[in-house]
């Protein structure tokens, strides 16, 4: 089967491509661009690992053609970070304890880091739903919310669980 | 999991859509949002040769409204029409149901309206992998000749579990249905064909371009009640969505749609018609019309969606009567207002 | 408090930079030059004898390098015990479930390999098929294993005390039965391999595993290739659960597809395969009887169980007795007697899963709840009676050294204000209390020790090397702590060489809640060690006894007086200039009575310590719907000592989340005959963020004698108290006591609708 062009914006850069039209976002991202931080847990829109911005918005890579996003700029997570540092997300879910076997931690950056896009300040309520097509298995949820919350640059969330690094008392 | 091989395409505008339609029929298939679609393919439920692409078709893009009607574009984002004041005004049922869909990131951008309505019909002996429906014959709606969720069953019995088609049931939605010869204008209850095989009456060389709804007055309300195992991600067992008008505090018309039971959502006339003439606090008269709806969608349904069917029927009186309970409320508070 | 430097703090995890920005390796991430993509053909029927397989349609297409059967196979049997070897990677007489192994086909890409799957012709001879333990045990019933009579894989027979007697002298005795279905594991990560083989012939292979060396030897033993030319590698592990503790079919045969392609080889996993291929939690049918006199005290039990184990034996042993020992672990008992039976089905194989049976634990606990109601005493208050404390013997005559379980019960019914709501909560509310006990790591067979090396490092950082792996827990962390609080060291000076068969010595694995208590105790030795070495370079620089300096912050010193330091950097350059070599080797071996075995001899010492738990869950019912919405959960345990708060609190909120929220209110599986209707999220209702809980975590500290710094297993024994405390809140809640698990919103109405029929 033939490949055609694909144009987009990944991470900033602008890419030119020839894909095969059956191709999803997730299989471009991850075998042609190597940008396997973008992980598969269902492949049919359940799990919310293949989570990525596209001009951003939250989308689901394994369920959106890379043909449909012809002329658009995704994010990945590999996107997120600046030279020497992280973004305000990950530094947060490194602090928070809200990585376990960090599957689903990409896609869950993803989630929230869209809603925190959108809403600076959310509500625990809001954190909940953003990501509730993000599935871990590990955590039970409770420092990613916390996570979430503490990376919202622009409130003082009551959400935030004890913030103390090594070298501190234990609470 | 890879999807099979098919050639793209990409008209920029609708007639050259439709063209398409026309020359390749039944070996195309519409992709809007992909949510509902992909999946079939991943699945080989689906093989479609050609899938043309709705993504530059901006005139099946939004909400507007013409004359006596809300009209919304087929290719309208979900979250789209759940954020609409419109919607939100007039058809709060829509917006309910709209914005139950999956979870967040689904319906941001991919999902639509269009596509949620067109929804196929679903069933756990159905919508597996290839691998799992191997080594057994196919059934009626794999093109076979069997029945694995009802023994014995001469047609398919799968079930209808959109969220955005029971609503739009409920409040007398019709739909526009384009082809490169002119249109169709059918009712939902025309656009179902109640057949579990083809669900719905869309010809391959047709595209489903609108939406449009009768605009409400003051006095009317609906609501849409779903239950399902979690707050997200989930297709519910079982729907409500209802719809009421009321004159001077009395109900004066009501359609009741149930969802998850049938092929389609069902639009129990009886139950609707019981509430004629009953005031809106009359919650005996809800509790009846909501028994009826259960006693007539039971027929209905069979074991494929994931809950026990004596639930998922029980569940149906539950849903209407508290979808009638918050419509009968929400009429009155309208109805108060205007005269305030 | 002690004087920890690292450990006993809250430390965000070394492994987590790389996580959340995209760069862990994961085994579905990993690309080599000529790589295939393999693809396992499985049994679209549940019993079939093989008749034959034609492969020549799938060798012509284009783009395929190989195809794989049982007949490139030597035919080796794998079984975690010598007794229990049933399993062909690719049987090549017949097939056991739906979904086994029967073929495999490496390709240049994904989608060949898919077309190539279609293209091998298998001719089965389809064989009844048997889908209900009882049924499989009944007379004239297909056997799955012809030399497995009633299809009883395992018999765990275990007495102890005088049983009928205790009944006897009982004031009160009960009989109930309770039953759940079978439960998954999904692991975030779909399971994946990849293996290569190099010019010298040595296999390098990457899978998702909790423990290397336990996927080494069979690996070795089914290739026939020297144990030491099998080298697993590490790679990031999303997820175990008790899941991946054994060698899967997909290692051996992506092994057996690169060497003979002579090309690195990956296979992925779809869901579906994770859920069907891999391994599921047993479903269970168990009657307890229980006797106790007039204060609550259980005088007497009797528990039988029968397991529905699926096609081959896995852990069988172990996962018939686990339940069992963890219940007796739990709550005292003088005369017990116990009947396990592990039943092989045509259905997907079971091994051993976190919550290790709703139907026996939840059960052990509801019908002290109804006991207690009988008596017209408080659940927690029959549950004090029971506890077990420290310094007394299980059963089956395990030392329990350390146990704060009543103070679980204590400050969990505290924070809970278990006293205030107990009978006293608004209708349709409810609260229930869970108390259960898990072992810390007891060892099987010669892989039971673990063993660890450790180098300083000319820049005065440190290298340690342990076969301990991390999927997902945290145990790369809980090594470097250790390590470093040992050294004197920062986090950031140790480099981990850790869960590679060809660079690290032997360890068990990260199962049975071992790699703390074993594993990091192996490298805590190792350390000491190595510091020792240290110190002794030091002393003659410091002109101090070695006994009086102290190695912290990267620095050594006098005891009493830091302002004397020398950085540990240039004790080490010292030493390297006299010729010294400052290392350290550590080695822990769990003091266990080697006479007891699983089935022949299930008495003795089985491991060093024991966990302890309580949670106690608040809940509100819909009467209308059944669905039930959890409101507050409190979760104890007694984990000896906290290396890292942040950590054990995130394994109590995921035993939560797994136990609880999940295992009593949505997972189970459903089947047509032996297709698992839900394989995948869609359908397997895992807790999502809306539906969890608000969550309390209070760690209790008992000080383990033989601990590494007193700690021992963490969060295990959450996941199974969170089970039972959530049905048992649900049953206050309605009023009535449910008996098959989990507790879905139809089976609640039912019993809702039933009360009020009366």
């Amino acid at each position: 089967m033939s490949r055609v062009p694909l144009s987009i914006k990944v991470n900033g850069e602008e890419l030119e491509l020839m894909v095969e039209p059956h191709w999803t976002l997730l299989e471009v991202l991850r075998e042609e661009l190597d940008l396997t931080g973008t992980k598969e847990g269902c492949g049919e829109g359940v799990c919310g690992a293949c989570t990525v911005l596209l001009e951003g918005e939250p989308i689901r890579a394994c369920l959106t053609l890379a043909l449909e996003v012809q002329g658009m700029s995704v994010t990945t997570v590999e996107g997120l970070a600046g030279e020497k540092t992280l973004d305000p997300l990950q530094e947060s879910f490194i602090r928070h304890g809200a990585v376990q076997c960090g599957f689903c931690t990409p896609g869950m950056i993803m989630a929230a880091k869209a809603l925190l896009l959108k809403n600076p300040c959310p509500q625990e309520e809001e954190i909940r739903r953003a990501i509730s097509g993000n599935i871990c298995r590990c955590t039970g949820y409770a420092k990613i919310v916390e996570a979430i919350a503490a990376a919202a640059p622009q409130c003082n969330s009551s959400i935030r669980g004890p913030l103390q690094g090594p070298g501190e008392e234990p609470t | 999991m890879r999807l099979p091989r098919f050639q793209y395409l990409e008209p920029r505008e609708l007639e050259e859509a439709l063209e398409m339609r026309d020359l390749y029929g039944a070996r195309s298939a519409v992709l809007a949002g992909g949510t509902d679609l992909l999946v079939r393919m991943k699945q080989r439920l689906m093989g479609p040769a050609f899938l043309i692409s709705l993504r530059n078709l901006k005139e099946l893009v939004g909400i507007r409204m013409e004359g006596k009607e809300l009209v919304i574009g087929a290719g309208t984002p979900l979250q789209e029409v759940s954020r609409s004041p419109l919607v939100q005004h007039h058809f709060p049922a829509l917006a309910e149901a709209v914005q139950a869909v999956g979870a967040y990131s689904i319906q941001q951008v991919r999902g639509t309206i269009g596509g949620n309505l067109c929804q196929d019909t679903r069933c756990l002996f159905y919508n597996q992998s290839a691998f799992w429906r191997s080594g057994r014959q196919a059934c009626h709606k794999a093109g076979g000749k069997i029945c694995y969720a009802r023994e014995g069953s001469d047609r398919c019995r799968s079930t209808n579990q959109s969220d955005g088609a029971t609503a739009l049931m409920a409040l007398q939605a019709r739909v526009t249905l384009r082809n490169s010869q002119g249109h169709r204008d059918l009712s939902l209850e025309e656009l179902f064909t109640m057949k579990g095989e083809t669900p719905l009456d869309l010809a391959p060389n047709e595209i489903l371009t609108q939406i449009r709804l009768p605009m409400e007055r003051p006095g009317r309300a609906s609501t849409y009640e779903r239950i399902a195992y979690r707050s997200a991600i989930d297709f519910p067992v079982a729907s409500a969505a209802v719809w009421l008008e009321s004159e001077r505090g009395t109900v004066s018309k009501a359609r009741i749609a149930v969802g998850c039971m049938g092929n389609a959502p069902l639009l129990i006339l009886q139950a609707g018609e019981s509430l004629e003439g009953r005031p809106l606090e009359d919650t005996q008269a809800l509790a009846k019309a909501a028994r009826i709806a259960m006693d007539q969608a039971s027929a209905f349904a069979v074991e494929n969606v994931g809950a026990t069917v004596e639930y998922r029927v029980e569940m149906v009186s539950v849903l209407v009567e508290r979808a009638l309970h918050r419509a009968a409320a929400r009429a009155a508070e309208a109805k108060g207002k205007e005269h305030a | 408090m002690s004087d920890y430097a690292i450990i006993g703090k809250r430390m965000p995890r070394v492994d987590t930079p790389a996580k959340v920005t995209g760069e862990a390796r994961f085994t579905a991430d990993l690309k080599f030059p000529r790589m295939l993509v393999g693809k396992v053909l499985r049994s679209p029927l549940a019993h079939a004898r093989i008749l034959s397989i034609d492969a020549s349609r799938a060798l012509a297409l284009r783009g395929v390098k190989a195809v794989v059967t049982g007949q490139d196979t030597f035919g080796e049997k794998w079984g975690v015990f010598r007794y229990t070897q049933d399993q062909c990677f690719l049987p090549m007489d017949k097939v056991r479930y739906f979904g086994e192994e029967v073929a495999a086909v490496a390709a240049v890409d994904e989608d060949t390999a898919l077309e190539a799957l279609e293209l091998i012709k298998v001719d089965y001879e389809e064989l009844p098929a048997v889908f209900d333990p009882l049924e499989a045990m009944a007379p004239g019933a297909p056997l799955v294993h012809e030399n497995f009579p009633q299809n009883i894989n395992i018999h765990v027979r275990i007495e102890v005390g005088d049983v009928e007697g205790g009944f006897a002298a009982s004031h009160l005795v009960r009989e109930d039965t309770f039953t759940a279905a079978e439960e998954s594991y999904f692991q975030g990560e779909p399971y994946a391999v990849v293996a290569r083989f190099d010019l010298e012939g040595n296999l390098e292979i990457w899978m998702p595993n909790a423990g290397p060396h336990m996927k080494a030897k069979p690996l070795s033993n089914a290739l026939r290739i020297p144990l030491h030319k099998v080298h697993v590698r590490k790679v990031a592990i999303g997820g175990a659960f008790g899941g991946r503790s054994e060698i899967s079919p997909a290692d051996f045969i992506c092994a057996l597809l690169a060497q003979k392609t002579r090309r690195p080889v990956k296979i992925v996993y779809t869901r579906e395969e994770n859920t069907v291929c891999t391994r599921q939690g047993h479903s269970m049918i168990t009657t307890i009887k229980t006797g106790v006199d007039s204060s609550g005290r259980v005088l007497s039990r009797e528990v039988t169980c029968y397991m529905d184990g699926g096609a081959y034996s896995s852990t069988g042993p172990i996962a018939t007795s686990v339940p069992f020992l963890c219940m007796e672990q739990a709550y005292k008992m003088e005369n017990v007697r116990y009947n396990g039976f592990r039943i092989y089905t045509n259905k997907p194989i079971r091994g051993m899963i976190r919550v290790h049976g709703r139907a026996f634990a939840c059960g052990v606990d509801t019908q002290l709840d109804m006991i207690a109601q009988e008596l017209g005493m408080d659940p927690m208050d029959i549950r004090l009676v029971n506890a077990r404390e420290a310094g007394e013997y299980t059963p089956t005559k395990s030392f329990v050294a350390s146990c704060a379980m009543k103070e679980t019960i204590l400050k969990a019914a505290q924070k809970a204000r278990w006293k205030e709501k107990r009978g006293k909560l608004p209708k349709w509310r409810g609260i229930g209390i869970g108390c259960n006990s898990v072992q810390t790591g007891f060892p099987m067979g010669i892989r039971g020790g673990s063993q660890a090396i450790i180098k300083f490092n000319e820049d005065g950082g440190a290298t340690v090397i342990s076969g301990v792996v991390d999927n997902g827990q945290g145990n790369d962390n809980m090594l470097v702590q250790i390590a470093a609080e040992e050294l004197g060291l920062k986090p950031e000076d140790i480099q981990l060489v850790s869960a590679d068969t060809e660079l690290t010595p032997t360890d068990p694995g990260a199962y049975s809640q071992v790699s703390t208590f074993v594993g990091g105790q192996a490298v805590r030795l190792a350390a000491a060690q190595a510091r020792e070495k240290l110190l002794g370079i030091a002393s003659e620089m410091l002109e101090a006894r070695v006994e009086d300096l102290v190695a912290r912050d990267r620095m050594v010193f006098v005891k009493g007086s830091p302002q004397k330091a020398i950085p540990i950097q240039k004790v080490i350059r010292t030493g390297l200039s006299k010729g010294r070599v400052v290392t350290g080797e550590g080695s822990y071996w769990p003091k266990v009575d080697p006479r007891r075995e699983w089935v022949q001899n299930p008495y003795g010492q089985m491991c060093e310590a024991f966990s302890f738990g309580t949670t106690i869950a608040e809940v509100e019912v819909d009467p209308r719907t059944g669905k039930v919405k959890v409101l507050e959960v409190v979760a104890a345990q007694d984990v000896g000592f906290a290396l890292n708060p942040l950590v054990l609190e995130g394994q109590f909120e995921g035993a939560v989340a797994m136990g609880g929220q999940g295992g009593m209110l949505s997972e189970y599986h459903f089947w047509d005959k032996g297709r698992v209707m839900n394989p995948t999220q869609l359908e397997y209702k895992l807790p999502i963020a809306q539906d969890m809980p608000k969550i309390h975590c209070i760690i209790v500290e008992s000080h383990d004698p033989k601990g590494p710094y007193g700690a021992k297993e963490a969060g295990m024994s959450i996941a199974m108290s969170a089970a039972q405390a959530y049905s048992a809140a649900i049953c206050d809640a309605i009023g009535v006591y449910l008996k098959d698990y989990p507790l879905t919103p139809d089976k609640i109405l039912k019993a809702i609708k039933e009360k009020a029929r009366g």
